[in-house]
């Protein structure tokens, strides 16, 4: 078959190359911030000789290339310090909201593909008609709207009528009333259904545009002429052939969009109260929690990046046209 | 023989955008003997291609037909797709101009010959696969490179499979619209001797469309030449060679560069007329160049010789 090995050899390459200069940029970020570690240290007995013993414990006195080097071999072991607020490390005190976070985004980024495809191929096939027009234009308006703004108006006008909660990420009693596994599920999921919303509909309308151009540059291809010609019906030439030569561009925008919900969840995280990575970064930057805030960012990068080499991995398999 | 295919008063009309309309195939009529090939030759915009593909109801819908397009005796125009899908690739297959396009790229050459197979329900599973097989050996491509994609043959063998994809239900019409027009010469003559070979071996009735009237003479038995929309005149490829009827024909093939004839090569001047407007008299006066003032203000008379030469021309003699 194709060359296949040596093109993810050389994208997987390619992405560690980039994960280490993320992870050099990311040392670098924040020591050109002004002050450093200790210099938001406010108390009684925070004498500069505490703080100087603080400085020789973090490593801070030592040369910026010591710290360097220090600091890559501190995070090739998956050590990335101890938060200030809560002095765990800070590897385990980022698990938990990277697990809480990760399904919302996925069911948003479900919900979002499954409504922008429909309505990109709608309004391909339609072109020029009223649900053309109806779904561009209702895409865009989503995609205009402030997120938070129609997260608020998701919690006005569904929370009460489908009665769902609109915060926190489970109800507390439940486990306390051991009400068994299918109804923590269904609790859960009710807890991630409106903020996944959020996502599906403030992402959709970008779907529904790529989608949209996509097929009908498909469209007007020959082998959709030669697929008619061949007595496919309109559902088969869709599905079979425009839609599967139109996924290329969906499938890169997909994934690299899947990177930055992961990073850009702080409004909606902080408008439905859930205990997500983006609620988590929103507190680290009022604690000044410098530890967290840089695990964070390079977890964020690092995710981006993954995205990027899956993406590129799916197009090799969607498209038997890459081979470099 | 009765007639495979009879096209009569076929009409094709374009709405434009400024609604206006387009009359684009102006009642053109003919008739195919099984096993027949037919060269339809004319002008870019003449009309020919979308004669053919309204033959297989894959006019764009701003397009409209009518007229009879009857195969095997019922009239596959009369109920729109209702009645005209049932036939396709079945009954009527086509061969596509871009021969580079006709496949789609994400996915293999096989499985794209597979699919009116399996569409039919001729065959299924390893039978389709053995047919596609067949097929890719009768027009000279290994069996075994059915699982290839379309970007990894050459424009020759794209079009050889794509001749080979137009006879996977073993049609009795088959359409070549300009099957070698992206080709080079030598590969041209591959697929025209291929075609001949195959519409010989299998019996096959042929319409094929192209500009190169010199090329039909050596492929088809009949020819019909069109001309804004029109069939200007039809007849055998030796009589409209030898003894044109419309002086738009015998133009036609000088303006075609012969190596052995001292003549030069004389082009035709102007330009076809514009088909969103009515037109008067008939439609090549304004080029022709022995035409009558008669040729001005009235419709050309039908004017009919042996083994059905029919031109429709105000002259009274040899064009």
């Amino acid at each position: 078959m194709r060359a296949g090995w040596s093109y993810v050899g050389r994208r997987a390459l390619f992405a560690l190359i980039t994960v280490f200069i993320a992870i050099s940029l990311n040392f670098v970020l924040f020591r050109l911030a002004p002050g450093d570690r200790t210099s938001a240290l406010r108390c009684q007995g925070c004498t500069q000789e505490f703080k100087q013993q603080l400085r020789a414990d973090f490593g801070l006195d030592k040369s910026k290339p010591e710290q360097y080097v220090i600091y890559l071999n501190q995070t090739l072991h998956g050590d990335f310090g101890r938060s200030f607020v809560t002095e765990q490390p800070v590897t385990s005190e980022l698990w938990q909201p990277i697990k809480n976070t990760l399904p919302m985004i996925l069911l948003g980024t479900i919900i979002s593909i499954m409504l922008g495809v429909t309505t990109g191929v709608i309004a391909a096939w339609r072109r020029n008609t009223l649900a053309d027009k109806g779904t561009v234009w209702g895409g865009i308006l989503f995609y205009s709207l402030p997120t938070q703004w129609l997260a608020l108006m998701l919690i006005l006008y569904l929370a009460g009528p489908l009665n769902l909660p609109t915060s926190d990420i489970a109800d507390p009693y439940l486990a306390y009333n051991n009400a068994g596994a299918w109804a923590e599920f269904v609790d859960r999921l009710k807890h991630m259904i409106l903020p996944a919303a959020t996502i599906g509909l403030v992402l959709f309308g970008e779907y529904t545009l790529i989608v949209r151009s996509s097929m009908l540059e498909a469209l007007g291809e020959d082998y959709i002429l030669t697929a008619r010609a061949k007595g496919l019906s309109d559902w088969e030439i869709i599905t079979k052939h425009a839609l599967r030569n139109s996924m290329l561009p969906i499938v890169t925008l997909v994934f690299l969009s899947l990177g930055f919900i992961f990073g850009g969840t702080i409004l909606i995280e902080s408008v439905f109260n859930y205990p997500g990575i983006g609620l988590q970064i929103y507190e680290s930057v009022g604690n000044r929690d410098y530890p967290m805030l840089q695990g964070a960012f390079l977890l964020l990068t690092v995710v981006i990046i993954l995205m990027n080499f899956l993406a590129d991995l799916l197009y090799f398999k969607l498209d038997p046209r890459v081979t470099e | 023989m009765t007639p495979v295919l009879v096209i009569e008063g076929l009409h094709v009309w374009f709405e434009l955008p400024n609604h206006k309309e387009l009359h684009a195939v102006k009642g053109i009529s003919f008739e195919l003997e099984p096993g027949e090939r037919l060269g339809l030759v004319g002008e870019s915009g003449c009309g020919k291609t979308t004669a053919i593909l309204a033959m297989m109801g894959l006019l764009p819908p701003t397009a409209s037909a009518a007229g009879k397009i009857i195969l095997d005796g019922d009239d596959i125009l009369a109920g729109g797709d209702t009645t005209m899908r049932p036939h396709r690739w079945k009954d009527i297959s086509m061969v596509f101009q871009g021969a580079m396009n006709a496949f789609d790229p994400v996915k293999t050459i096989g499985s794209q010959i597979q699919e009116p197979i399996v569409k039919a329900k001729l065959a299924e599973g390893k039978a389709a696969r053995l047919r596609t097989a067949e097929l890719l050996e009768l027009v000279g491509i290994s069996g075994s490179r059915q699982d290839r994609y379309p970007h990894e043959f050459s424009g020759g063998m794209r079009q050889r499979a794509a001749i080979a994809m137009a006879l996977a239900c073993d049609p009795k019409v088959l359409l070549a619209d300009e099957p070698t027009t992206a080709l080079d010469v030598m590969v041209q003559a591959q697929i025209l001797k291929l075609l001949v070979q195959l519409t010989d071996d299998l019996g096959l009735a042929m319409i094929m469309v192209t500009h190169d009237l010199p090329l039909v003479s050596q492929v088809c038995t009949r020819a019909a030449v069109m001309y804004a929309g029109e069939i200007a005149e039809i007849g055998t490829t030796h009589d409209l060679y030898h003894k044109p009827l419309h002086p738009y024909t015998r133009m036609l093939f000088s303006a075609t560069p012969d190596l052995l004839a001292e003549q030069t090569v004389r082009s035709i001047p102007g330009a076809p007329p514009r088909l969103d407007q009515p037109l008067v008299g008939c439609p090549f006066q304004p080029r022709c160049d022995s035409a009558l003032t008669v040729c001005a203000s009235e419709a050309a008379p039908l004017r009919t010789g042996p083994d059905g030469h029919r031109a429709y021309c105000h002259l009274k003699d040899t064009a």
